[in-house]
């Protein structure tokens, strides 16, 4: 049993990889856009910030959803 | 292992720290108390600061109040637009409060925004501006009418949105918070010394301050469609 609630648990935090993903091709976009118009770095960095908290939040869905899983469970 | 879970359950549970003996009794938990803390904080912040207002030769102590106040709600203003600016005081003093509320587990209290049920509050409350501030601005009618644009087959998809946005606020909040609580957890418990505080400084204030930014900016995201 226990082996399947660490099994579930980390399945949970696949999540994880899309945040991951997602950030990545935001701050590339970013440090493109930056190289492009260096001007906008205050404006595009508050937009990154912005957009990496919001992508982050799949992944700590996950981690929520494992934690739950490992406390609950057990 | 059975340690660590023992440790995370009870920071979990927000116990009643006690009861108010009417209407059959009130438990007051512990999350109201520290939010009792913050809001003592905040008022006598607020009442230091606001004392003896002059219009001309303003003294030190009115510079960097009205510094703070301009430059939080210029922040917001930025983000709700000029149709929804009148309600940049209720998103102001929701953007402190999460700020601090997030910030005060570094001065030992149990952070507030950990307990599911104030998140959830304070996501109710949010959509219940966003609601009101449509129906204030178009009208009930208008308003109904909005919930069928840009075309009617989106009608359940904009419905079921009132339900899943402060879902959406409430678990990104405490899921945020609690992650970063038990990312530091785990990290005191493998090296006590040191790394804690590199870590603390980006999981617990950076983030912490960022997640009660991202919330009012979503908040004022939201207005700002309501009222358009």
């Amino acid at each position: 049993m226990n082996t399947l609630i660490a099994i579930g648990a980390g399945i949970a935090v696949l999540g994880g990889l899309g945040a991951g993903i997602g950030i990545g091709i935001a701050t590339g976009k970013a440090t493109e856009a930056v190289a492009r118009q260096p001007e906008a770095e205050g404006k595009i960095s508050k937009t990154l910030i912005l957009g990496c908290a919001l992508a982050e939040a799949t992944a700590i869905y996950g981690f929520v959803i494992a934690l739950m899983i490992i406390i609950m469970l057990q | 292992m059975g340690n660590l879970t023992e440790s995370l359950m009870e920071e979990l549970n927000c116990e009643t720290v006690f009861t108010i003996p009417i209407f059959g009794g009130i438990d007051i938990s512990e999350s109201v108390v520290v939010t009792w803390i913050i809001m003592a904080v905040m008022v006598l912040i607020a009442f230091i600061l606001g004392r003896n207002l002059r219009i001309d030769h303003i003294s030190k102590r009115q510079a960097i109040a009205e510094t703070i106040v301009t430059k939080l709600y210029s922040m917001v203003e930025g983000m709700t637009g000029p149709e929804g600016m009148k309600y940049t005081p209720y998103l102001v003093t929701v953007l402190v409060y999460i700020g601090i509320a997030n910030i005060i587990g570094l001065f030992g209290f149990k952070s507030p925004t950990k307990d599911l049920n104030v998140t959830a509050a304070l996501a109710i409350m949010s959509i219940i501006l966003v609601e009101f501030a449509g129906i204030y601005q178009h009208g009930v009618k208008k308003w109904l009418h909005k919930f069928t644009e840009p075309i009617a087959i989106v009608t359940p998809i904009n419905i079921l949105e009132v339900f899943t946005r402060p879902l959406s606020l409430c678990m990104r909040l405490f899921g945020n918070v609690l992650g970063s609580f038990v990312i530091m957890k785990l990290i005191e418990m493998v090296v006590p010394i040191f790394l804690p505080t590199v870590f603390s400084l980006y999981f617990d204030i950076f983030d912490g301050l960022l997640q009660a930014y991202v919330f009012v900016f979503l908040t004022s995201l939201y207005i700002k469609e309501a009222v358009d």
